[in-house]
């Protein structure tokens, strides 16, 4: 019974890696960032996290907002940098920090 | 190739049969190494909240069963080849209890390496990121290598053990650059679940 019990759930074991592969290509398509996302992708995700949920780096998604009341203020703090955050003045021009300081804010 | 003379037959020097499930494995982890690298990451949230305060949380968590179940599995295959002495009488269901928990531990796995891959990507903005990628690449392909081990029959004696260690190495790896990395660094988000 309990070898009956184990071969179902290794059957349903590969269903689930079929499925993970199957969502894994068939979202495939569904990947497209918009600009704001696209360079909090090249800039940021790989501290952050792709969905700002924090890494290497403290998270972003849904506390930025708290943090900084004033959007400017964290615009000041991505363009300057602050101990192992780099600044980003030099690299991002000011619409782009601009984009990826709003879309940071957007995250839940 | 070469060969080795046995008598009047000619046996190849390596077998074919470990060769190619090796293979096999590599082929998976260059394929999801490929995927990592290649897919655009969606750098959305998948939608765990229900149960989790976010994703990296979720990913913690189930990393962090996934290795308490691998450590069972571990123990379960000591005492299946007797290099564990209790229980003294073997019972008759340990290789299913094996069995199940190496299916547990796999399907533990799922919903996090789907979030690294198609949300994150692969990575190597630092050492301890750059490791959890590759090795999580390894993991699927030394799975996928331990399988085929475990279905095919007329392998070397050392196969299963190899493969099997090198799964459960694979996965402390990638629990040590996430999961424990998660709950011990300052450097890590708030570990509140």
């Amino acid at each position: 019974m309990f070898k009956r019990i184990v071969t179902v759930i290794e059957v349903l074991a590969l269903a689930g890696a079929l499925f993970f592969v199957v969502m894994l290509f068939g979202n495939e398509g569904g990947g497209t960032l918009t600009p704001s996302a696209a360079v909090y992708d090249a800039n940021c995700a790989s501290c952050h996290g792709g969905d700002g949920g924090g890494g290497l780096g403290p998270q972003l998604a849904g506390v930025v907002e708290e943090k900084y009341p004033d959007i400017e203020d964290q615009i000041a703090f991505v363009e300057e940098g602050q101990g192992a955050m780099p600044g980003f003045s030099g690299s991002l021009s000011d619409d782009e920090i601009r984009q990826v300081v709003e879309y940071t804010r957007s995250l839940k | 190739m070469t060969a080795t003379t046995v008598g009047a037959s000619v046996k190849p020097a390596i077998s074919p049969k470990p060769l190619g499930i090796f293979l096999a494995g590599a082929a998976v982890s260059v394929l999801l190494g490929v995927y990592a690298h290649e897919h655009t990451p969606v750098a959305n949230k998948l939608p765990y909240d229900f149960i989790w305060s976010g994703t990296i949380q979720m990913k913690a968590s189930l990393a962090t069963i996934a290795v308490l179940l691998a450590v069972v599995q571990v123990l379960l295959a000591m005492r299946l080849y007797g290099k564990l002495k209790w229980p003294k009488t073997m019972p008759p269901w340990l290789g299913d209890a094996h069995r199940l928990t190496g299916t547990l531990a796999f399907v533990v796995t799922l919903p996090v390496a789907y979030q690294c891959l198609w949300s994150l990507g692969f990575q190597s903005g630092s050492t301890r990121v750059f490791i959890h990628s590759i090795v999580g690449c390894i993991f699927y392909g030394a799975f996928v290598t331990k399988v085929l081990a475990v279905r095919l029959h007329g392998l070397p004696d050392w196969t299963l053990p190899v493969v099997g260690g090198l799964v459960f190495a694979a996965l402390v790896v990638l629990f040590l650059t996430s999961s424990l990395w998660f709950f011990t660094s300052s450097d890590a988000p708030n570990p509140a679940f």
